[in-house]
């Protein structure tokens, strides 16, 4: 039985400052190139966290990679599974009905375009009717944080906030380390009574 | 256009007020709370574009609460075929107005490239950051239209040989010491707005791009023979300031506006992009005679310590009246905000010092002011590590990469240098030939009228 928890990334609200480093550097992370500077970046900016700025709070928000996925719960094409520990979506088989969108407690999935070579993917076979008679109709699919899963380095915009401000939790690891913590606060309070 | 129209401006629908562009401003001159959207002093301001290149706040197409991307293209003067994603930082671009008048067959149109740009602008093509590419960079110019490739590296040398003879002027005649480089349009609106009176220090040249712009519609109307007034004079910069030096009312010394547009690295880009250029494929092709020449002591200007090390490789040789032992003045290369060096020329000893990024500058003005300096000659980048991180260069996405980028923009500079024949500002055969068959002398009455200035305390 494998009794590892999903890892997932959170941010701390006090060090965050709203920049927008971190979703830059996720959808660089997710384009099919490498981009270095901002001409090479053709299609729209698509990350896969979101920052939440609003009179009392700035952060980003993203998937918790939850042990009992409510998005794969309610998925009707099967798209979203657990792989290493990872809950994932499968844009090919995604149909777009963002029932996980809605239903995630987080609001940390998104429904973007798909692109392919900085080119936009259509729709297989579904046009959409406007006055200029039937067009192609772009392909989206439900995108979330996949912890870049590809990536050696591990989640990228851990790796670029200039805050500091996000981390990856390894959950069990994380646990352990609050206890031995509370275990060293109590023995010192223990020694002073 | 006018003189106040260029400035930096900050979107106020995209900025989130994180305030990292205000640790970057050298001027104090970004002003707000954390967390609501900030605004430009524009009295402080040098535009010098560093908060444009910091900035990560940027519009998202899927936010339906701000202006479309087509308004906001067209309020930042951009072309409506740019792609890349829009900050909240930004400069007015020029660059639909420089394609109306490649379109324009009326007009003969001569451009200028700083010596930044070739060592940038291949980033914008998926090519790796500080590739060289000044063939390409040609090719991709005459593609667009122009008639003339020209090069701001030509005007650097020609910068070398004014300001080292004036700063041999005011060696030998008791003149007002440290001279202070003016090529940095930054630097120079810092000094005439917070110490205008250590404006006496500025060496009265122009900078390299204004003085190419005074000899497009002079020299180089007559080497084309057209008449001056068809000359549509365009310059690429590294630099988000360039515009307003080149709007500048005292720059018409051809009788004419000297620069006509000044366009950014990445507008060039964009150009190149909506004519649907393959820049990445381009063969290498040449910069034009005569005033696209140029040797490795003007192509350095790009890179902070460039100008001086130009500068000395000829002061030198005018001072000790024999060739300098080794060109490469490694000495004054460097990434500290603040060196200094002494190089010692026939009987005279050299106390310089270089500053990189302008916030350094002013303990160096501080004790100049206070009379407690020796020193003969300082040179000041407003960007840190110099042009090759200018305002208007290719924007990193990632923090990350910006120390990267400056590093290999930096060493393409100097191995451009050294592949080039000719080293020294002195030996490049066009600049010669400017003095014989046009300019006379440096410093002399023509230099005077053509390539110096005046300064304007701005308090």
């Amino acid at each position: 039985m494998n009794t590892k928890l999903n890892s997932f990334v959170i941010a701390n609200p006090q060090e965050c400052i709203g920049c927008k480093v971190c979703e830059i550097a996720c959808a660089v992370a997710h384009l099919d190139k490498d981009a270095k500077t901002a001409g090479n970046f053709d299609i729209p900016v698509m990350p896969r966290l979101y920052l939440v700025k609003t009179a009392e709070v700035v952060m980003p928000i993203q998937c918790r990679h939850c042990e009992d996925a409510p998005c794969a719960n309610v998925c009707s094409a099967s798209a979203i599974t657990q792989i290493d520990n990872k809950i994932l979506i499968d844009k090919d088989k995604c149909v777009g009905c963002k029932t996980c969108m809605i239903t995630c407690p987080f609001g940390a999935i998104e429904l973007m375009p798909i692109y392919k070579d900085d080119k936009p993917v259509m729709q297989m076979v579904l046009k959409a009717e406007t006055e200029e008679g039937l067009v192609e109709k772009q392909a989206f699919t439900a995108s979330k944080c996949d912890l870049c899963a590809d990536r050696t380095e591990g989640p990228a915009c851990v790796q670029a906030c200039p805050q500091k401000a996000l981390e990856l939790i390894v959950p069990q690891e994380k646990k352990k380390q609050r206890s031995i913590d509370a275990a060293n606060r109590i023995a010192a309070s223990i020694k002073s009574l | 256009m006018k003189f106040s129209e260029n400035r930096i401006y900050i979107d106020q629908e995209l900025c989130t007020g994180c305030k990292r562009c205000s640790q970057v401003c050298p001027v104090d001159a970004i002003e707000g709370k954390q967390g609501e959207p900030q605004s430009v002093n524009t009295d402080r301001c040098v535009l010098c574009g560093q908060c444009i290149q910091i900035c990560s706040a940027y519009a998202s197409a899927f936010d339906q609460d701000i202006a479309p991307r087509e308004q906001k293209l067209s309020e930042r003067k951009l072309l409506p075929s740019v792609k890349e994603p829009l900050f909240a930082a930004y400069n007015e671009g020029k660059a639909p107005e420089v394609k109306a008048a490649l379109a324009d067959k009326e007009l003969y149109k001569m451009v200028q490239c700083a010596p930044a740009v070739r060592v940038a602008i291949a980033e914008e093509f998926e090519l790796p950051l500080g590739s060289l590419s000044p063939g390409k960079l040609a090719a991709a110019l005459r593609m667009l239209g122009f008639n003339s490739i020209y090069d701001t590296n030509f005007t650097a040398d020609l910068t070398i040989m004014e300001e080292g003879n004036e700063l041999i002027q005011r060696l030998e005649n008791n003149g007002v010491l440290p001279m202070f480089t003016s090529c940095c349009p930054a630097w120079v609106k810092y000094v005439e707005q917070e110490y205008p009176e250590l404006i006496p220090h500025l060496s009265s040249c122009k900078s390299p791009m204004q003085m190419a712009g005074a000899m497009f519609k002079t020299y180089g109307a007559q080497v084309a023979g057209i008449d001056a007034e068809k000359i549509y004079s365009a310059a690429v910069m590294p630099c988000t300031c360039k515009s307003f030096e080149a709007a500048r009312p005292e720059m018409n010394s051809s009788g004419y506006r000297d620069v006509d547009a000044v366009i950014t690295t990445r507008e060039l880009a964009h150009l190149i992009k909506d004519a649907g250029i393959n820049f990445a494929d381009l063969p290498d092709e040449s910069f034009d005679a005569p005033l696209g020449t140029y040797s490795g002591a003007g192509n350095i200007f790009c890179a902070t310590g460039g100008v001086t090390e130009a500068a000395l490789r000829t002061a030198y040789e005018v001072i000790a009246k024999e060739p300098i032992p080794n060109v490469d003045l490694e000495f004054v290369r460097g990434t500290d905000g603040v060196r200094t060096a002494v190089v010692g020329a026939g009987d005279i000893e050299l106390k310089i010092a270089i500053v990189s990024g302008l916030k350094n500058a002013v303990s160096v003005l501080d004790s100049i002011k206070a009379g407690k300096t020796d020193l003969h000659f300082v040179e000041v980048m407003t960007c840190p590590g110099g042009c090759i991180n200018g305002g208007g260069q290719p924007k990193l996405l990632l923090p990350a990469d910006r120390a990267v980028a400056s590093e290999y923009r930096s060493a393409s500079t100097y191995i451009h240098d050294s592949s080039i024949e000719y080293r020294k500002s002195h030996d490049n055969p066009e600049i010669k030939k400017l003095y014989n068959n046009y300019l006379g002398k440096p410093l002399g009455d023509k230099s005077h009228h053509l390539l110096h200035t005046k300064y304007t305390a701005r308090r």
